[in-house]
């Protein structure tokens, strides 16, 4: 039995900190746990602001998703203060954030989840022509052949395309071997090269998918132009309460939007689109299938037993979140908790979950046994609803060292800046994998009987993937290169939601309306005394939700709770493990000082640590002391 | 520095042309906003300099500054990444975890003592011995000090670093400082910016490892040639507060005309920040561009100078004897006057700057 200290984990946002007990015989892990080991108190800071600045504060919390907090906390805001936004505001909105969608897919699995798969050293193997006729091969094979709704066809032939040719493999090649010769691997360097699932893929992937990681990397951030255009700047663009800053106006020569800005975005977006179905959909099958074939499918983890999701993409305006009319008009409507998907679609149970489940003390509550926090006499053995808790943190440093220098924290008492978010006392993971079982699972059962376009491309995908893995859904999916892949089909399908929220605002424009703001309710002399509001968001890493209250025109009291808590949440003695502990636990490890395999299946969540443990517990009252529970309180 | 090569030996043992290393220089003139005449001195720097070896930490940040450092165009994240700078550690981007990295950093720590740069991203926690960020099982402000001990020079990337950032607003929970209140005793370039603009931080970092010194820097540490005027002197807008022909709320007509945003709370007159002339996206555009009021984010403890939507107090309007209220009620209500109250008001405005540049210096750092 060995105990093996992944610290820091890397290719992450944020600060992570992983312990296993790996039994050496069997590869089995025993026990993992996983620590967030920073905390920031965004949320404390936001207290007593204007709620007109919040989406700045809260867009801070996270730069990799950027963008996300502050959709989430302005429609928040915008609910409490009953503020109706524009058509625009919402489809510009909605392409912001279905763009950031396919940027950070990208980013993650080219630049922080390859090299768990792909390695330079590898790729010296290979043969250049090989890999010209490889690549060939996996563009004509790993094609799903899906499409979004396209209105304005803008573009002849697709400008982003893969180099193909054995003389451009070779010049790859041959820069990778001059830097491995150097032995300068600067980013490269240090890594478990030698390990043997290195060889799970043929030379010729891993150089065919080095060149990409060099592709992509230059091309993504081209991706989010539109940020650019719409908001200013990449990362944390600008917004507005109420709707976006950037004007539109035909008839001025010096508005921000016009119709030259609206085809830099159209180009990007086409781009995108490009990027998705012809390097990231062909290389993440071509993977997953050769590591599926191969019998890698553990890393399912809770997936199998419970995922959540609140569902997004408003597709035409709503009046608020929390009176339900915000649900009414999603195009993916990944809303739901979905239970037992191990035992295939047909035997999987559904459980809706709905804007009133919000504010109901039984739904969503939180738990601090393993958490560096410590609930007061009354509650002390209590989960409780994020409205009613309270704040006494408790710090009890590791096991064994010191507190400034760990070396084994204690998984029998608290390890952990994170709290123990659970649904019905149950533990829950969210994600890209999570929105895909929920709406499979109210398609396959005819929950849905009217399938959006988003939805019906999601569930052609799977079955697509499905037919050519020759495998059914929960035999794939359930694993470390089903969630990993779910992302990768999002990407494809955030691509054209992209494109359909473009071609609704070329439209709506061409009808007259270049409204991009409701400052109806801009001074705070027309907010009433109190409000407080709910928004929600499917993030990149999985349901997104911002609480807040607004007392006398400040904040009075700000409460986020984000996807990488869901998954990233110590342990419970009643209700088990969290997302990334529970996949850890069903993931095989060959070699104990080399655990390859847990890095893998933990980036494949994409952990964004500093969203995970930013939050507070602020029951209205201000900390004196300053280890303070990450989550908020109302 | 003789375990380092320079930029062209590197770019020979890679077999890259003479040509295409000239290109390089040539672009790496543009970026740093010189002028075309000292190409030649580029190319001469990047033959004899050495290249540096580089380690990134990370703090309390949110990751910002280095998807900021990865969209820079030109040069290529790619190129610096493995062309130009040895990127040594930088948990981020780096392939391995956990303790191969830690011990690759202590080898790179001995091996380039006294030569590496030091890029810090995110604020230094104090309170309670610095437990609220710990990295590899010890404090992330210990490990700064340890590192920063053999850096030749020390970045602070983005506005966490530099002045403390977001986590350091008030009532600053975690008593978050920048890096330079830690560490003293070694060079520090401060780069702010939430985030920097990505040719401003590779910008910085090419100058350094072209010509083996620090950019020069104003009396805060930043260098000039990124943070030498206000987003204010270069805004494409600036014509219209001269004329003082502002937006008085979101979306009216004055938004779709793009005037000037003063009155909605923009910090671009006392914001020391590129946007203006290199703007983002190779110049595509920028926060006021797109009709958002600047909120001031490479300016020290912006985030306490709230709420962003108040005009500034204290910014003298382009004219001596009305406020900004009466010229916008002038410009808009006497449009034929505009041009002459336009000439006058210019001519003021020019005289108030070069009062105010001097003036305003430290009044908001």
């Amino acid at each position: 039995m060995k105990r093996v200290v992944v610290d820091p984990v890397n290719r992450i946002e944020g600060h992570l900190r992983l312990e296993v007990v790996v039994d050496e015989a069997t590869g089995k892990v025993q026990e993992a746990l996983s620590s967030g080991t920073a905390w920031r108190g965004i949320e404390l800071i936001l207290k007593d602001r204007d709620p007109r600045d919040a989406w700045a504060f809260a867009q801070r919390i996270c730069g990799v998703c950027t963008t996300i907090h502050s959709l989430s906390c302005l429609r928040a805001v915008e609910d409490a203060l009953g503020i109706e936004i524009p058509k625009n505001a919402n489809y510009i909105r909605n392409i912001i954030e279905a763009t950031q969608m396919v940027h950070d897919h990208i980013v993650h699995f080219y630049h922080l989840h390859a090299l768990d798969w792909v390695s330079p050293v590898a790729a010296l193997k290979a043969d250049p022509a090989a890999t010209a006729a490889l690549q060939n091969t996996v563009l004509e094979k790993y094609n799903l052949n899906v499409k979004g709704p396209i209105e304005f066809d803008t573009e002849a032939y697709p400008k982003e395309f893969p180099k193909a040719t054995t003389v451009y493999f070779k010049s790859i090649q041959e820069k990778i071997k001059k830097i491995v010769d150097s032995g300068q691997l600067g980013i490269f360097s240090a890594q478990w090269w030698d390990h043997p699932d290195y060889d799970v893929l043929p030379p010729e992937v891993h150089l065919m998918a080095v060149s990409h990681y060099l592709n992509m990397l230059d091309r993504q951030r081209d991706i989010v132009t539109s940020h650019v255009v719409f908001g200013g700047k990449n990362p944390h663009p600008h917004y507005v309460v109420g709707g976006m800053p950037c004007s539109i106006s035909m008839n001025d020569m010096n508005a921000p939007i016009n119709t030259e800005r609206l085809a830099v975005v159209d180009a990007s977006i086409n781009m995108t689109i490009a990027l998705n179905n012809y390097f990231y959909i062909p290389d993440v099958l071509a993977i997953g299938e050769i590591y599926v074939k191969q019998g890698y499918v553990d890393g399912g983890g809770l997936a199998k037993e419970r995922v959540i999701g609140f569902g997004d993409y408003p597709d035409e305006k709503y009046s608020g979140t929390s009176n339900g009319d915000f649900h009414k008009n999603l195009l993916l409507r990944s809303d739901g908790v979905v239970e037992n998907f191990v035992q295939g679609v047909d035997k999987a149970v559904f459980y809706p979950f709905e804007a009133k489940d919000l504010s109901d003390p039984d739904v969503l509550t939180e738990g601090v046994e393993h958490s560096w926090y410590d609930y007061p006499e009354k509650d002390k053995d209590k989960d409780l609803h994020p409205w009613s808790g309270v704040t006494n943190p408790k710090f009890t440093g590791p096991k064994e060292g010191s507190k400034t220098d760990w070396k084994y924290l204690d998984e029998n008492g608290k390890y952990s800046w994170i709290k123990t978010p659970k649904w019905r006392g149950k533990m829950a993971e969210v994600g890209p994998l999570s929105r895909y079982i929920i709406v499979y699972t109210k398609v396959k059962q005819g929950i849905i009987t009217e399938p959006t376009w988003v939805e019906k491309m999601m569930v052609d995908q799977v079955d697509a993937v499905s037919k050519m893995l020759n495998l059914p859904p929960e035999k794939w999916l359930l694993s470390t290169v089903g969630r990993t892949a779910a992302r990768g089909l999002e990407s494809q399908v955030m691509g054209y939601i992209s494109k359909y929220y473009l071609d609704k605002l070329i439209n709506n424009i061409k009808a007259g309306d270049t409204s991009v703001a409701n400052t109806d309710k801009w001074e705070p002399s027309t907010w009433p005394k109190e409000a407080r509001g709910v928004g929600l968001v499917e993030a990149p890493r999985g349901a997104l939700s911002h609480w807040v209250i607004i007392k006398d025109g400040k904040i009075d009291n700000y409460q986020a709770v984000v996807p990488s808590t869901w998954n990233a949440c110590p342990r419970d003695s009643k209700s088990g493990y969290g997302a990334y502990e529970t996949s850890m636990m069903d993931t095989k490890v060959k070699i104990a000082d080399k655990p390859l395999e847990i890095l893998k299946v933990i980036h494949s969540f994409d952990p964004c640590l500093a969203c995970a443990t930013h939050l507070y517990d602020a029951s209205g009252r201000q900390l004196t002391v300053v280890h303070s529970d990450p989550y908020l309180r109302l | 520095m003789k375990d380092v090569e320079s930029l062209w030996d590197l770019f020979q043992r890679r077999n890259v042309s003479r040509r295409n290393f000239l290109k390089t220089c040539v672009t790496i003139t543009g970026i740093l906003g010189l002028s075309p005449s000292l190409i030649s001195d580029v190319v001469s720097a990047a033959e004899k300099q050495p290249l540096v070896p580089v380690i990134w930490l990370h703090g309390h940040e949110c990751t910002g500054c280095d998807e900021a450092f990865i969209r820079s165009q030109s040069p290529f994240a790619s190129d610096v990444l493995l062309n130009m700078i040895s990127m040594e550690y930088m948990d981020v981007l780096a392939a391995a975890a956990g303790e191969p990295l830690e011990h690759h950093l202590q080898e790179v720590m001995k091996k380039y003592n006294g030569k590496y740069l030091l890029a810090v991203e995110g604020a230094v926690p104090l309170n309670d011995d610095g437990i609220h960020c710990m990295v590899g099982g010890k404090t992330f402000v210990h490990n700064l000090k340890e590192v920063a001990k053999g850096a030749a020079a020390i970045i602070e990337v983005g506005s966490c670093a530099a002045w403390g950032g977001i986590q350091a607003a008030k009532p600053n929970p975690t008593k978050s400082v920048s890096v330079s209140d830690v560490v003293s005793g070694k060079t520090i370039i401060k780069v702010p910016g939430c985030p920097p603009i990505p040719e401003v931080i590779t910008g910085v970092i090419m100058h350094y490892t072209l010509y083996g010194q620090i950019p020069p820097l104003d009396s805060k540490g930043r260098p000039k040639q990124f943070f030498g005027n206000r987003i204010h002197d270069t805004c494409y807008r600036r014509p219209f507060f001269d004329s003082g022909m502002f937006v008085e709320k979101f979306d009216d007509a004055a938004s779709k005309a793009g005037w000037c945003l003063y009155k909605v709370g923009c910090r671009g007159p006392e914001t020391y920040n590129s946007c203006g002339n290199l703007r983002w996206w190779n110049g595509l555009s920028y926060p006021i561009q797109s009709g958002a009021p600047c909120i001031g984010c490479s300016a020290n403890n912006f985030w306490d100078n709230d709420p962003f939507y108040n005009r500034m107090p204290n910014i003298p309007v382009p004219n001596a004897i009305v406020n900004a209220d009466q010229v916008g009620i002038v410009a808009a209500g006497a449009l034929t006057a505009g041009v002459v109250i336009h000439g006058a008001l210019s001519t003021i405005q020019h005289k108030r700057h070069h009062k105010e540049t001097h003036e305003t210096e430290n009044d908001n750092e």
